[in-house]
């Protein structure tokens, strides 16, 4: 392990200036280009009266800071599921996170039509949880749930459960539209209030996750061997997967659903930096708020004027890539 | 009564036979236009045949059930070999991907050509189809040749390519289908989310020869699928030639996958489900398995798409969406049930 120590310690470094750029092109592009001295002007002296200023602190700072936050914490809840459950297939959203997420919005959009957009994402969050608790409810009814491949298995098809429900509700109440609009196009709506309401969640998902990112490491080791190690491998798992839920729902409830982030970061993250979950967490943080700012401006420009599904985006850049490390590095294990 | 026993195999077998007699009996007789068991009975076997009940039967409902039970069937089996093979829980037809590649194909031939292919002739039936045919083979040999290296098929490699290639041909279907107008967008969505309604028998003949010749090939290295489940290394050393087995089981799943898919558009989860069902109820020898996983893949796809066509109806119910709300109550149950 020794011999990857500095490529982490590169990625980390340079991650301050790639970010930096990303705020910075993401401020001046878009569908209105703003010179780069307003910028410095809005900054510096505000004036609520200026179009440009406005557009500025209210749409497009929040959306930047948005997609890097919602990056970095999908990329780290991917690496914490893959580490903990062994998994490769494993990703946030196998925890049954999003599809709770879906299921609660549907249910409010059917019965609830009025509920205010702050609401709607404290009822998505609230689902969120509630689809975790059910997966977690579940895995501890099953007989070894709690093993890497049952609480896979378990957490997929309740998910897949969740989310029949709510197409099946959707399709009768014929509410299928609104919810994939609610879904779709997120980050855009992103607005300063919102950026204030994740801040605490952000930290503590990640300051939490940093810490336990030693104990992931010796539990993707295998439950024997982090038992035999001296660890209590159900306090870990029980934090880990609050991290989780901690995370994602709130990349849920803000951005939709962004499969891919989650999946792949910690792969490619994992290609470069070994199986030392202390160095995957905060690379994947990084490279995962990386990839989403950056393919947030690639989405304004695809297809001009009008913005592609940033997933969309996430895909194109992220396959190739994957695929390139696959070949490459995949072999030596 | 042990799992692995022979009487709870048969037992298996007989049940899940009557569950899918009885199923295609309830989709035959019911819907909008209500048939007794001897108005079908008197069409089948051509004793007082009507016009009327002739089209019900052979026009709407039989192909149907029929596209429904061969591809409920093929999936089944097919997910079976899959999961055997990458010896991953997770994995189903979805990880080959086929389902994507079927997908683009059939979004770009919707978007290229809709509306210069009209009329009911056998080439503008099946074109369809045969896109999504080749764009899923197509996309599985993509994956085939990103996994292979130096020689061998490295499974988790696969997994890894798997995912990746779909999603980003997931992504590209995405996009084009974005740049659609709303009457293609519309057509495309209802492929891509799985759909028996335009079942008919030119579906059926061109599905069943793959069933006929694939099925049999899998079914006689059930062993190799049992002796996949120990370490890559003790197979070899039991003298199992690996690539070559793999390399075969691969494909004719690939075979199946591809062929269900081109007719009845992205139906994945049986692809997952069965297996685990047919593994809690008979075991894990692949032998039972994979049997046993075809016929619960048929059952589940033949109720499902019967009531998904019913419930809401005028509106109906993709038969993904009902697969997985039938499927996964029965399948938490054995979990649970099931012993450690």
């Amino acid at each position: 392990m020794a011999k990857n120590r500095p490529i982490p310690i590169i990625i980390l470094l340079l991650s301050p200036i790639v970010i930096i750029l990303a705020i910075v092109l993401s401020v001046i592009y878009g569908a209105k280009d703003i010179n780069i001295n307003v910028i410095r002007d809005a900054f510096l002296n505000f004036d609520g009266e200026n179009v440009n200023h406005q557009i500025i602190m209210y749409s497009r700072i929040p959306r930047v800071i948005g997609a890097l936050l919602i990056g970095a914490f999908l990329a780290i809840s991917g690496a914490i599921m893959q580490g903990m459950t062994r998994n490769y297939l494993a990703s946030p959203s196998i925890m049954g996170v999003s599809d709770g997420s879906v299921f609660a919005i549907t249910i409010c959009m059917i019965f609830f039509p009025d509920t205010s957009s702050l609401n709607m994402i404290f009822y998505s969050f609230v689902g969120s949880a509630i689809g975790a608790g059910l997966v977690f409810g579940l895995a501890s009814l099953t007989p070894n749930g709690m093993s890497p491949v049952r609480l896979a298995i378990i957490g997929t098809i309740t998910g897949s459960f969740l989310s029949s429900i709510s197409a099946a509700l959707s399709t009768y109440f014929q509410v299928s539209q609104n919810i994939s609009f609610w879904y779709n196009a997120k980050l855009h709506q992103i607005t300063p209030d919102k950026i204030k309401i994740i801040i605490p969640f952000a930290i503590i998902g990640i300051i939490t996750s940093l810490i336990i990112s030693k104990s992931i490491t010796i539990l993707s080791l295998g439950e024997e061997i982090s038992i035999s190690l001296g660890q209590n491998t159900k306090l870990i798992k029980i934090v880990a997967m609050g991290t989780v839920v901690i995370l994602t729902g709130i990349s849920v409830a803000l951005a939709g659903k962004i499969a891919f982030v989650g999946l792949i970061i910690p792969h490619i993250v994992r290609f470069f930096v070994g199986s030392d979950y202390r160095w995957i967490v905060p690379c994947s943080g990084v490279m995962g708020a990386i990839l989403l700012a950056f393919s947030d401006i690639i989405s304004r420009f695809i297809n001009y004027p009008f913005e592609t599904p940033i997933g969309v985006v996430t895909s194109f850049i992220g396959v190739p890539f994957f695929l390139y490390l696959a070949r490459t590095k995949g072999g030596k294990k | 009564m042990n799992k692995d026993s022979l009487r709870r195999y048969s037992t298996v077998l007989i049940v899940s036979i009557i569950l899918i007699l009885l199923a295609v009996y309830v989709s035959l007789t019911n819907g909008t236009y209500d048939l007794s068991v001897r108005d079908i009975l008197e069409t089948l076997f051509r004793i007082n045949p009507t016009p009327d009940k002739d089209l019900v039967i052979f026009e709407f409902r039989l192909p149907r059930i029929i596209v429904a039970a061969l591809v409920g069937f093929g999936l089944g089996i097919a997910g079976t070999v899959i999961q055997g093979i990458t010896k991953n829980g997770l994995a189903d037809p979805g990880i080959l991907g086929i389902n994507s590649g079927a997908s683009l194909t059939i979004v770009l031939f919707i978007f290229l050509f809709n509306g210069k292919l009209k009329g009911a002739g056998l080439i503008s039936i099946l074109s369809m189809p045969l896109f999504g045919l080749i764009g899923g083979l197509g996309s599985a040999l993509l994956i085939y040749l990103f996994a292979w290296k130096n020689g061998r098929l490295d499974t988790q490699r696969l997994i890894l390519v798997g995912i990746a290639i779909s999603s980003g041909l997931g992504a590209l279907s995405l996009f084009i289908s974005l740049k659609m107008d709303a009457a293609d967008f519309e057509m495309a969505a209802v492929w891509i989310n799985g759909s028996i309604w335009g079942a008919n028998w030119k579906y059926i003949v061109s599905i069943i020869p793959w069933l006929l010749v694939l099925v049999p090939i899998i079914i006689s290295k059930s062993f190799v699928l049992d002796l996949f489940q120990l370490e890559e290394d003790s197979v070899k050393s039991l003298g199992v030639s690996t690539e070559k087995e793999k390399g075969v089981l691969l494909l004719a799943a690939i075979g199946i996958v591809s062929a269900c898919v081109s007719v009845s558009g992205n139906i994945g989860f049986v692809g997952l489900l069965a297996p685990h069902i047919a593994k809690t109820l008979v075991g894990i020898h692949h032998n039972r398995v994979i049997f046993v996983s075809g016929l619960v893949g048929m059952l589940l796809l033949i109720a499902s798409d019967f009531i998904g066509k019913t419930i809401f109806s005028p509106v109906e119910l993709p038969v993904g969406i009902v697969i997985s709300i039938i499927g996964i109550p029965y399948f938490v149950y054995l979990l649970i049930k099931s012993k450690a």
